[in-house]
């Protein structure tokens, strides 16, 4: 559950009618993997989204996300020529220096045409412009390229993809097909260098891949929402969401999944669990958005209780367009307990739809 | 203090007192630095600001990728992914029309989904608060849709307007999406997403250009080696704008060559100048010997006159400049199509009057001024005061060594004839110009001779032909030597350059009439109705010329296609054409002599190609080189076979891009047109037969040329205006000898006749003159100065009648010139005269 909303207002504004020809997702997916980690055109919108954790060798901490996003334009068979647009690739590229106190961000948008951006199965690579992901067996390599930075880093995945959801399908709304199908790696050990100006600095860490694909799949009551990826200190992980309605109450389609050890995976419905702000807020100067930063998670079941904070406050990714909305995504680091033992933990943390309401709706 | 009492008394109340002369003076500079600042002007906007119209949107960009017929789409694909931090924008160029007010716009065809997001920024700082959102995403909204356009708001059109539009040979139809601004150096445009354009020009597989924008360190030139290693060979990478830097130093020869043209105007006011001083002097002969009598020193007397230029400079440059100004606008117009027809699409920029210009307009108002005073000033001052002031003493004649001058003449002819021998200078014909000042200062110093050898022989007979008053008239002017062999100098030389220029300019349009002869064999000839230019060539539906072919009564349909390519980093035209039919209808000329069907045999090897000749001279290259050209991927390397005659532009163009149709024997041209007509009644195409192509183009040709027959004007009405000043100041100066004419009872209309016969004489002197000088200049036009500076030969031809209307207009006004002087000397008060006396 990331940032669909660039999708969803891109989708919204290109391709009014045409949701009919595409696949929703629905229970009973059946997933193939290497290819699942691959494009699905039948759907209309598909994202593949990095985040992690890293750490330079002399203690300074980095958050990135590098997300890369697919949404179906046409699917007309008359306009195939090179640079008709069937999809339009968007991407986001952020980098966190949380004890340096600067974050940096991009976005590039682009179709697919004489290959600028895909995905491909065949040459196990998925990539807008050089943001790439190049898939080596069953580790990933990393690449992005920003004028002020750059990303080289290798991923490898320690546990087997996560399915969320029941039944193969993480259900968003009421409906059928109001879902997506959504994957995760939820713990990809990684090593690489981060270039920084003139400085190449060597990272190892922890980052979190996420796929999802679906057409259509929310409602236009639902304005935002707030989700978290918590990798934590005893090697098990959580995902959890809530969607926020216009009337300010929470959906009930909120849920998660737990990750054990040995990557087991848990569902966890809204009433498993509890996730609410504390009330602490960071206000951006740049779209005046209050976000709330802090946040209490609780989940009786499990015996876990958090508190996820971040290290650095200003990590909102605005877009030099309005095609894009405005959000926050960053680095969290949590500290609390499970049952008496007390428990640690990174994670990221994104939250949509709070400097103005997300338009679902034309 | 006293200086300035004195330099008023002595210099400014007469020029009060003889406002007509002084306002003929004084025009005449005007006029000459109005001249020269309003082809600077213009120059400036037409050609110094040169910006290529596709480069508007260019953003800022650093390098480009280009290769001729395009480079293949996938290397910007290959271009993206590079790991470098590189802005890479992919654009297709080619020309529309907007069917309404059949202006030509660039259609450039961009990324809009890569590049629209900043795109639309551009313009939401424009727009309110509350649209912002709107156009912003208007951008992408309608990107699917293959009649999106966005225009430069200078297009004037708003979003929702229905636009029909002419490309290449078709119309379409498209929707303004948007508007973007169109200053800051982004001229007005049609903007059109990749894939719209792409179906628009039915150009697929491949970009016009990719422009790149990449990070400061490394220098560009390692950019551009770390690039090259990635792109296919062919593929050339270079600095964004070369193309506009070709055609700007194209453009510089050719502003170049018109501002010396402008400087003629300058010589002709120079010599007017020369003589209203002389003629001053020695007026003012007694006043001189009073103040020298008084205690005035050479050096007052000197700076005196000098400062009287300086005034008549002034005065001139400051009536010069807001009619250059004035003049500029039309220079601009003419200049414009020239640029278009000659070299390269573009648009004039603004005329901009600032301190540079102010500055050259009085640097040569005055500086001319300056220069042509000094000499008669000087001989001012030389003047003793005891002769100065005998009062009843013949006004002292100005000594003319007639001997000397001419063999200083002889020498600087000889010099003349060297220089026109030697080479270009860095590719300008910078001593072909020096061979052409050299003669006209050869004609100046022989002049003296001429006139008084023509003169002494013209008397007795004008005596015998006209009556007594002309003979008077011819042997006053062998007498005041000095001053009539200025007047007739200022006058010939403004005829030898008109006459050089008209016999060049002539000369040029016959040589293309008769290359047309040869190159035009084909009946009918159509090409897309969009406007074509020298660098742009819109191209016909693919199959139109099978389909033609098919019509009853064609013979054969030719194709001929152009590109625009860069060869050794000057702008050059590439064509392709069908050799069967090349074969068995063209009558070229080849450079040697060659048989055709000789020539074209060996052209159908694959590796061999005809060059035109201009292309040759450029690059020194001759026949049995070989030549290597960049197209597509590859780097192909030729073999020149032959060169040919050719004068469509001096870029060295093979052929248009258009269709040529053989009508068959026996079969009926009209018949067959009507056919054509019909079977491209879908399309927007111009068919012309053999002679209406010719006449439009010598309608181009003389549209090209317009503005050098401005020059001319502008120079010969200089030289008029002169012979009626200075006729003014010989009637005056002579009214002691014309009051003793009538006191001896010469009539009033004896008197007239007499000073019009003057006139009429400078006048046919000066033609003489200057047709000679003329025919001299012109050979060194047409034989170097042009030769080295565009690379035509151009068979030499005398535009008889043009040159004879031309003369006629001058020598007509110069007889209208002495009117006025003829109508003061009658007037003249023949007592008050020879009471001086």
């Amino acid at each position: 559950m990331k940032s669909r909303l660039t999708c969803i207002t891109a989708a919204v504004l290109l391709l009014q009618p045409l949701a009919p020809q595409y696949r929703t997702a629905l229970p009973g997916y059946h997933y193939q993997f290497p290819r699942d980690h691959f494009n699905h055109p039948d759907f209309q919108t598909e994202w593949w989204y990095y985040t992690g954790n890293l750490k330079w060798a002399h203690d300074r901490r980095f958050g990135f996300e590098l997300t890369f996003f697919r949404q179906a334009v046409s699917r007309d068979p008359a306009k195939v020529a090179t640079w008709q647009v069937q999809d339009l690739y968007l991407a986001h590229l952020a980098l966190s220096d949380l004890d340096g106190g600067k974050f940096y961000h991009a976005e590039r948008t682009n179709r697919s045409g004489p290959g600028i951006a895909a995905v491909s199965e065949s040459l196990g690579r998925i990539w807008n412009g050089n943001w790439q992901i190049q898939w080596h067996g069953s580790d990933q390599e990393l690449k992005a390229v920003d004028e002020r930075f750059q990303l080289h880093l290798t991923l490898h995945s320690e546990k087997p993809p996560v399915i969320h959801g029941e039944n193969g399908a993480s259900q968003k709304a009421e409906g059928a097909g109001r879902a997506s199908h959504y994957v995760s790696l939820t713990r990809l050990a990684t090593s690489g260098v981060i270039d920084l100006g003139d400085k190449k600095i060597e990272v190892r860490g922890t980052s979190w891949m996420d796929h999802e694909f679906f057409t259509d799949q929310l409602e236009p009551e639902q304005t935002g929402w707030d989700w978290l990826s918590l990798q934590l200190e005893d090697y098990t992980e959580l995902m959890l969401f809530h969607i926020r309605r216009k009337d300010g109450s929470i959906d009930p389609h909120a849920a998660g999944t737990y990750v054990d050890r040995d990557g087991k995976t848990t569902h966890l419905r809204s009433s498993d669990f509890k996730l609410q702000p504390t009330g602490e807020k960071w206000t951006s100067p740049t779209t005046g958005a209050e976000y709330p930063i802090h946040w209490k998670i609780v989940i009786p079941k499990l015996g876990i209780e958090l508190e996820a904070k971040t290290p650095l406050e200003s990590q909102e990714l605005t877009g030099k367009t309005k095609l894009a909305p405005n959000y926050w995504e960053g680095a969290i680091v949590l500290t609390g307990h499970r049952n008496a033992r007390s428990l640690g933990g990174a994670g990221y943390l994104e939250m949509t739809g709070y400097d103005r309401p997300v338009r679902l709706a034309p | 203090m006293p200086l300035f009492v004195l330099f008023y008394r002595l210099m400014v109340r007469p020029l009060f007192r003889e406002p007509v002369r002084t306002l003929l003076t004084i025009l005449a500079i005007a006029l000459g630095v109005a001249v020269v600042l309003a082809i600077d002007l213009a120059g400036s906007a037409a050609t110094g600001s040169f910006r290529s119209s596709m480069e508007t949107l260019a953003g800022e960009s650093d390098l480009e990728v280009v290769t001729s017929g395009g480079v293949p789409e996938n290397v910007v694909g290959t271009l993206a992914t590079l790991p470098y931090s590189i802005r890479v924008s992919p654009r297709i160029e080619d020309y529309g029309v907007i069917v309404d007010t059949k202006k030509a716009l660039p259609l450039i065809g961009l990324d809009l989904v890569a590049e629209g997001s900043a795109y639309a920024q551009s313009e939401t700082q424009k727009t309110a608060e509350s649209q912002t959102q709107d156009d912003s995403e208007h951008v992408f909204e309608h990107l699917g849709d293959a009649d999106s356009i966005w225009v430069g708001s200078s297009v004037g059109y708003k979003t929702g307007r229905r636009v029909e539009l002419l490309i290449n040979d078709q119309v379409r139809k498209y929707t303004v999406r948007g508007v973007y601004p169109d200053s800051h150096g982004n001229e007005s445009a049609i903007v059109m997403d990749l894939a719209a354009a792409q179906n628009a020009l039915c150009r697929y597989g491949r970009v016009d250009r990719i422009l790149l924008k990449v990070p400061g360190t490394p220098g560009l030139e390692d950019w551009q080696q770390r690039l090259r290693t990635v792109l296919p060979a062919g593929v050339e990478v270079r600095p964004q704008g070369t193309g506009t830097n070709e055609n700007r130093r194209m453009l510089a020869a050719f502003g170049w060559n018109l501002r010396l043209l402008s400087y003629i105007s300058l010589v002709v006011g120079a010599f007017l100048i020369y003589n209203t001083i002389s003629v001053s002097v020695v007026r003012r002969r007694p006043e001189i010997g009073i103040v020298r009598a008084l205690g005035a020193s050479r050096g007052v007397i000197l700076s005196a006159f000098v400062g009287e230029a300086v005034c008549f400079g002034l005065a001139g440059a400051l009536i010069g400049l807001p009619l250059g100004r004035l003049m500029a606008t039309g220079a601009v117009r003419l200049m414009a199509a020239t640029v278009e027809s000659l070299y390269v699409s573009s648009r004039p920029g603004t005329i901009e009057l600032n301190a540079e210009s102010v500055l050259l307009a009085l640097v040569i108002g005055v500086g001319v001024a300056v220069a042509s005073s000094y000499s008669p000033a000087r001989e001012g001052s030389q003047v003793s005061p005891v002769e100065a002031m005998a009062r009843g003493r013949r006004e002292y004649d100005v000594r003319v060594h007639k001997a000397r001058d001419l063999w200083l003449a002889l020498a600087l002819g000889l010099a003349a004839a060297v220089a026109s021998r030697a080479p270009a200078v860095a590719g300008k014909p910078f001593l072909g110009y020096l061979a052409a000042i050299l003669l006209v200062a050869a004609a100046a110093l022989a002049m003296p001779a001429f006139v008084d050898a023509l003169t002494s022989v013209s008397s007795k007979l004008l005596g015998k032909l006209f009556g007594v008053e002309a003979m008077l008239a011819s042997r006053s002017l062998a007498a005041s030597l000095r001053r009539t062999s200025v007047l007739v100098g200022a006058l010939s030389t403004a005829i030898a350059m008109m006459t050089a220029v008209g016999i060049m300019v002539g000369s040029f349009r016959q040589t293309v009439v008769l290359w047309m002869s040869d190159q035009l064999p084909a009946d009918l000839y159509l090409r897309p109705a969009g406007s074509a230019a020298a660098d742009r060539h819109p191209t016909l539906s693919s199959g139109l010329a099978e389909e033609l072919a098919r019509l009853p009564g064609v013979a054969a349909v030719e194709r001929l296609r152009a590109y625009e390519i860069s060869y050794q980093d000057m702008p050059a035209t590439l064509a392709s054409a069908d050799l069967n039919v090349l074969r068995s209808y063209h009558h070229s000329d080849f450079f040697s002599g060659r048989p055709k069907a000789q020539v074209l045999a060996e052209l159908r090897d694959s590796n061999a190609v005809i060059v035109s000749e201009p292309f040759t001279y450029k690059h020194h290259l001759k026949t049995g080189d070989s030549i290597t050209l960049s197209l597509g991927e590859t780097q192909a390397s030729f073999l020149i076979t032959d060169v040919y005659y050719d004068y469509s532009s001096e870029r060295g163009s093979t052929a248009p891009s258009n269709l040529a149709i053989y009508v068959s024997p026996g079969a009926q041209l009209d018949v067959v047109r009507a056919e054509i007509e019909k079977a491209t009644a879908d399309r927007r195409v111009l068919l012309f037969s053999n002679r209406d192509l010719r006449s439009e183009a010598i309608r181009i040709f003389d549209r090209t040329f317009a503005i050098t027959y401005a020059l001319e004007a502008v120079a010969v009405l200089v030289a008029v205006m002169g012979i009626a000043g200075a006729l003014l100041a010989l009637v005056i100066d002579r009214r002691r000898e014309l009051g003793l004419l009538h006191f001896l009872g010469a009539a009033t209309g004896q008197v007239r006749k007499l000073i019009r016969v003057e006139a009429g004489l400078l006048g046919l002197l000066a033609n003489f003159a200057g047709l000679a000088l003329g025919f001299a200049l012109s050979l060194i036009l047409i034989y170097v100065i042009n030769k080295q500076s565009f690379g035509w030969t151009i068979r030499f031809h005398w535009p008889v009648e043009v040159l004879l209307g031309a003369l006629t207009v001058v020598y007509g006004a110069t007889v209208l010139a002495g009117l006025y002087p003829a109508k003061v000397a009658v007037h003249l008060n023949p007592l008050e005269v020879v009471h001086e006396e």
